[in-house]
């Protein structure tokens, strides 16, 4: 993907742009607001990280007048206020996800793949595969193997978001925002607990584990499942 | 002294004393016109009654008569001897030792030649005896001028006296308040100085001043209380940074000595990002608080189903706690909503829910419940653990404040303190309480109007929904 970074502070700026260079991305760099708003208003680009507070021009004016130019890139904001009204702020001013700093890298890496693949999954789809696992979104039911699978609503959201990143890691923060709505941080390890719920019941039967944990970063559907 | 125009005591003081100068001036001078006014028409009355006295002799012994009256009183001795004249008609005086010219009928002050001291002043009344002849009498006013100067020297010496007092009394009271004032400016300035524990001085008379000080002093009880909450709040802040920063600092060493040795230090460092995390977590959670208390997120508040909240919040959290070793009970009474923000209204609930997990063994169990009144949703989440001492429930909600027993399970004491912020921001409160055993805590939260709101909020995605299909 063409992954435009926009970041003053030098050093985070060069961490992204060595992190993402290595998994394949082609990096562009702008210093400040206004650049960012010339590179993407006139290249193709497939998603942009933004900083909230860059010189000359900050970037919820940017993601503003990109959006209202009529330019759809994906972008997702980083920033180091991690207040409602900032996130809420940033949200509305057309940003597709929000990351506060600091940041663990794979945490940013899966953010940008699920907002590089958003436009290819835009159309409404009522069923997802990935393998022999076949959701029905309209029947809220799924099947494995042929066999169905009786999950609870939470669980089947679960499988939903992890089946539409297509083998792509889901990191746990990325499921408490999506699943459970929430952007905080809390004690208890649910997501844990409701994937060993949801892995428990896909693979009934001594099937092999459908899904895989990445270890400190989240899940993603297995290649064999 | 400073200039009387920059102390409002002084000049308070010297416009009261002017006030009084002023006022003992114009008592002074209605009395005296009175006086003076009342001894001249006590002389007037008495010539009138001489002159009558006069025109009557001369009715009854003609001219002759009158002369001889005349002259016979004219030569008494008495002190307030009367000045007599008669004019013929072309003013000529054809009777009498009064010098001056032929006078206006009735009552005046005239000018007369007196053969001893010359031109003197006198009050005269003019009758007219008959249509040919006119008589004067007159009496000489020096004894009225003579009271009067009198009257003014006494008053002089009164009014100037009593300026004197005054004015005395003006500065007293200027120094007076001034005194009062400055003691109060002085506790401030030590106060200022550094001196936080200074007070200001209070009077036994529990006058205004007093008052004004007790006021003060209850102010700087309250702003000393803050000023230690927030030394507090800072050196426990630095307090919970070091136990991570410590760790981490150990970890780093040891990562150091492995990679001198060329061993891995993968695992070092995962574990340093752990100590890292925890701290940004505590900084995290400082300034959601933060957030919280200044009341922002205000602006975004929409109507929530509590009721659906909870239900949720309770399915998530029900196996996790009982992975733990617990359980969790839930009740929720339906449709109960309230104006608000959804995701600080389940963190505040969650960690109430943690909290009680973190500080019950094993095998306790815990409940969650809503109910609600007329105006107030209680969501309430209770325990059957150790509870908490009664003498300790009341401090429990201020930040980091931990109990000495639970400074073995983790956290930094501020969940407690985010729930309250969290309360409060909805207008409503945190309650806690013994539930014997085990500890109760009771969010109570004004309810919304309601779900009619609700359902406006969801008419968007409807007609969106509509608008998709009208397109298709």
């Amino acid at each position: 993907m063409r992954i435009l970074v926009a970041e003053d502070d030098r050093e985070t700026a060069e961490f992204i742009r060595r992190g993402l260079r290595e998994l394949g991305h082609e990096i562009l760099v702008s210093r400040n607001g206004a650049d960012a708003l010339h590179v993407l208003s006139g290249e193709p680009i497939d998603v942009a990280i933004i900083d909230r507070m860059l010189p000359k021009l900050d970037g919820i004016s940017v993601v503003r007048r990109v959006r209202a130019a009529g330019v759809e890139a994906p972008v997702l904001f980083l920033t180091a206020l991690g207040r409602i009204e900032d996130r809420v702020d940033g949200l509305e001013a057309g940003a597709d996800d929000y990351l506060v700093k600091p940041f663990a890298f794979p945490e940013l890496a899966a953010r940008v793949n699920a907002l590089g693949r958003r436009k290819a999954l835009q159309e409404d789809s009522t069923r997802l595969q990935h393998g022999r696992i076949v959701l029905d979104l309209l029947k809220r039911k799924v099947v494995r193997d042929g066999d169905p699978v009786q999950l609870q609503p939470r669980e089947f959201r679960i499988l939903e978001e992890l089946v539409r990143e297509e083998g792509k890691i889901v990191t746990r923060t990325m499921l408490l925002e999506r699943v459970w709505n929430y952007h905080f941080d809390p004690q208890t390890n649910i997501v844990e607990t409701q994937m060993s719920r949801l892995r428990s019941k896909l693979n009934e039967g001594g099937k092999a584990d459908a899904i895989e944990t990445v270890r400190g970063i989240g899940y993603r559907m297995a290649d064999h499942a | 002294m400073p200039s009387w125009r920059s102390s409002a005591a002084y000049r308070i003081a010297l416009v009261n004393f002017t006030a009084f100068a002023l006022g003992l001036a114009v008592l002074g001078t209605v009395i005296f016109k009175a006086m003076h006014i009342s001894f001249t028409s006590q002389l007037d009355a008495m010539l009138t009654e001489e002159a009558e006295d006069l025109a009557n002799e001369y009715r009854s012994g003609g001219e002759r008569e009158l002369r001889r009256t005349i002259a016979e009183r004219q030569s008494g001795s008495s002190r307030s001897r009367m000045l007599y004249a008669v004019f013929a008609p072309g003013g000529r005086r054809i009777a009498g030792g009064l010098n001056t010219p032929r006078p206006e009928l009735g009552v005046h002050s005239i000018m007369f030649v007196d053969p001893r001291e010359g031109a003197d002043s006198a009050r005269g009344v003019a009758v007219d005896l008959s249509p040919d002849e006119r008589l004067l009498v007159a009496a000489d006013a020096d004894w009225i001028e003579r009271i009067d100067r009198t009257v003014i020297a006494y008053f002089a010496i009164a009014f100037g006296s009593a300026c004197a007092l005054g004015l005395a009394g003006a500065l007293f009271l200027a120094r007076y308040l001034r005194r009062r004032l400055q003691s109060i400016s002085r506790a401030a300035e030590a106060i200022i100085g550094g001196n936080v524990r200074m007070r200001m001085p209070i009077g036994d008379r529990r006058d205004e001043f007093d008052n004004l000080a007790l006021t003060l002093n209850r102010m700087l009880d309250r702003i000393e209380g803050l000023l230690e909450n927030l030394r507090q709040v800072s050196s426990d802040v630095a307090h919970d940074l070091r136990t991570p920063l410590a760790r981490l600092r150990t970890r780093l060493e040891e990562g150091a000595l492995k990679a001198a040795n060329g061993e891995s230090t993968a695992a070092v460092i995962e574990e340093s990002i752990g100590n890292v995390d925890e701290v940004l977590s505590l900084f995290a959670a400082i300034l959601r608080i933060a957030e919280v208390e200044a009341g922002q997120t205000r602006r975004y508040f929409k109507a929530v189903d509590l009721s659906d909240l909870l239900t949720e919040l309770a399915e998530s959290y029900a196996p996790a706690i009982e992975d733990g070793g617990r359980t969790l009970q839930s009740s929720m009474e339906t449709a109960v909503a309230v104006e608000g923000d959804r995701e600080l209204l389940a963190q505040a609930v969650i960690n109430l829910v943690e909290n009680a997990q973190r500080h019950t063994p094993r095998g306790s169990s815990i409940r969650l419940t809503l109910t609600s009144s007329a105006t107030t949703a209680f969501v309430q989440v209770t325990d059957d653990g150790p509870g908490v001492p009664a003498r300790e429930l009341g401090s429990m909600p201020k930040r980091f404040s931990r109990l000495e027993t639970s400074r073995s399970t983790p956290g930094y004491g501020l969940g407690l303190n985010l729930v309250r912020a969290v309360a409060k921001l909805h207008d409503g409160r945190l309650v806690l309480k013994n539930a014997d055993p085990g500890l109760s805590a009771v969010i109570e939260l004004p309810k919304a109007e309601q779900l009619a709101v609700a359902a406006d909020d969801r008419i968007p995605d409807l007609s969106k929904k509509e608008g998709k299909t009208a397109s298709a």
